[in-house]
């Protein structure tokens, strides 16, 4: 280990950190050439293959520090997107049953989904990597104010798709503006709770209004990125003389052809995610714009943010005193920059940047706001879920038998998903308690609370 | 009609995995990927029909390489062309250069209720060797 790890956690979240290999993935991390300060993981920790969900890691670039394919997911720029609205829960909730079917009908969801916007000709494939969210805008999904409201502004400048291979690409083609499978998906949901009334009002988020959240990610073109990527990097390990504990963290120095490479390649995948959250959102405000028989404006449907939480980016941070160029990977980690940081939009600078934190789909989700503590000790990171408490199969097992559809609708939750196996996989307490992390992640100060959302509404893939 | 292959599916929290034994390396390699689409869908409701020969080249020396290229090809043939695969007859295994023939079908909504989207196979706690009774195989997939 070049670098100590460190966990934020406590007792409770600790008890399940130990029993599974997380911790051990937390130790391989730290040896990582060039990894700066210490290997992090967020309070949502869990095993993972290569790094742990929630890890976090920055390397100099300056000090042979690498980049890791690993570190980053095959959902690269995996990330949840916000959407304020002017409804309100007693105007939605009668109708949550023609509003999540008329989402679930509109926006293409579920294994291999594709076909939401046709298959795209190559050189329109090449814009949207390029281009990333304001490709979708140009074309009409949704508006130009939507891309300051995103991490970076939608689009990785360094996003070079000769750098993407044809494999990626093809798969690429017909997946824009699809919600894919597993834990992504799209809901709708009610502020319940409100715990800083001025961020809260900086973010447009006020109690009993009713928001859209929607998480998903870079589909099959991001997964081929990575696939690919591995593959060179395996080979870059050895023509480097890099010893890894585990071959999935396979890397190559950030100042290599491999690591520039890499870099702009999955510049290109997160432009995709961007894009297609951007065209998701745009097909679900049609929609619910056609359920409630309002144009989108009178339903004040606006972006509130975007967050990615897959990423490896180049950031300027302080350490020891000095400001320095890393790589910072984060992975199942949302960035979180603090009120007065150059990259929080204007209209949040004053409160900071919102970060994002779902939860399963039957208790409730938090929007937190970035913190100075973050920036000091995490570089700039924080939690983005509530992170699983079981496997697949062991959840499979204790939903056996039981109509989760029906127990959802008792706690008010109306819930669509195209396979029953999805369900039972996703269950509540297939997870941990969103409520459990959030809170260890603001006892150390790295977010915020701003409000808490309760789901009225689910669709999963 | 395939015949389901026996394997067993491993508790990761996030993720799924697999750990098999086969007789020889291609029957492992052959169980592998009969466990993979398995998971996805259960394989003695995938008719044949679509056929395809594939040639699948590995790292020389490197068998979990050849492991993982030889799932992620089967992969990336199951997203683009919208097919499970059901049969798998590795031919030939040289220097980790692979050929197979592998079978299976267009993915039918009505007959084929596909529940679980593996993104790639990954090389954490890979495993592919040679033991007294034959191979032994771990893989743990991104899902």
């Amino acid at each position: 280990m070049r670098v100590p790890g460190r966990v934020y956690a406590d007792d409770k979240l600790m008890e399940h950190i130990r029993e599974e290999r997380a911790l051990d993935q937390v130790a391989n991390v730290a040896h990582l050439p060039g990894i700066v300060g210490a290997s992090l993981a967020m309070p949502d920790i869990h095993w993972g293959y290569g790094f742990p969900i929630g890890g976090v890691a920055a390397t100099d670039p300056a000090k042979d520090g690498v980049v890791s394919p690993g570190g980053v997911g095959y959902d690269i720029n995996c990330g949840v997107r916000l959407v304020a609205s002017s409804m309100t829960r007693s105007e939605v909730e009668p109708r949550i049953r023609e509003l999540v079917n008329a989402l679930f009908h509109d926006v293409p969801c579920g294994v291999g989904s594709h076909g939401a916007i046709g298959k795209l000709a190559r050189k329109d494939l090449d814009a949207v990597l390029q281009r990333g969210s304001t490709w979708a805008v140009e074309r009409g999904f949704g508006r130009p104010g939507d891309l300051e409201r995103t991490v970076e502004g939608g689009r990785l400048e360094s996003a070079d798709p000769s750098k993407v291979g044809e494999r990626a690409v093809e798969r690429g083609r017909d997946q824009v503006g699809t919600l894919g499978s597993g834990n992504h998906f799209m809901e709708l949901d009610v502020v319940d709770e409100v715990y800083d009334e001025s961020a809260a009002a900086a973010f447009g988020l006020r109690t009993e209004g009713v928001v859209l959240q929607i998480h998903s990610g870079s589909r099959g073109l991001g997964y081929q990125v990575c696939d690919d990527y591995l593959e060179i990097m395996q080979g870059a390990v050895s023509k480097y003389g890099i010893a890894l504990p585990d071959r999935q963290l396979a890397c190559a120095p950030v100042e290599s052809r491999e690591g520039h490479d890499y870099l702009a390649a999955m510049a290109c995948a997160a432009n995709y995610a961007w894009a297609n959250r951007q065209v998701m959102m745009a097909l679900a405000a049609r929609s619910i714009s056609g359920v409630m028989r309002k144009s989108q404006e009178e339903l004040g449907l606006r972006l509130v943010y975007d967050v990615c939480h897959n990423i490896a980016k180049l950031e300027r941070h302080e350490v020891g005193g000095r400001e320095r160029l890393l790589c910072v990977h984060r992975k199942g980690a949302t960035r979180a920059f603090p009120a007065g940081h150059r990259d929080v939009p204007a209209a949040y600078r004053g409160v900071g940047q919102p970060v994002l934190v779902p939860g399963d789909m039957g208790r409730c989700s938090y929007v937190c706001v970035g913190t100075e503590t973050a920036m000091k000790d995490t570089f700039g990171s924080s939690c983005h879920g509530a992170g699983r408490l079981m496997s697949r199969r062991k959840a499979r097992k204790a939903a056996h038998g039981r109509k989760l559809a029906e127990e959802m609708a008792a706690r008010g939750v109306y819930v669509m998903a195209t396979g029953k196996g999805t369900l039972a996989e996703e269950m509540p307490s297939a997870y941990k308690d969103v409520a459990d992390v959030v809170g260890v992640t603001e006892r150390a100060g790295i977010a915020r609370r701003v409000a808490r959302l309760r789901p009225l509404g689910v669709i999963k893939g | 009609m395939a015949v389901r292959p026996v394997y067993t599916e491993i508790d990761h929290t996030a993720d799924v995995g697999i750990e098999l034994t086969a007789p020889s390396l291609t029957a492992a390699l052959e169980t592998a990927a009969a466990a993979m689409f398995d998971m996805m869908c259960r394989l003695d409701l995938v008719e044949g029909g679509w056929r395809r020969t594939l040639t699948v080249e590995a790292r020389e020396g490197d068998r979990e390489n050849l492991l993982v290229r030889w799932l992620s090809e089967l992969l990336f043939i199951h997203h683009t062309e919208h097919v499970l695969l059901s049969r798998f007859e590795v031919a030939s295994v040289e220097r980790e250069r692979l050929v197979a023939v592998v079978e299976g079908e267009r993915i039918d909504p009505a007959r084929h209720r596909v529940g679980l989207e593996i993104k790639a196979p990954t090389y954490h706690g890979l495993l592919i060797a040679e033991t007294p009774d034959g191979w032994s195989v771990r893989v743990i997939f991104d899902t």
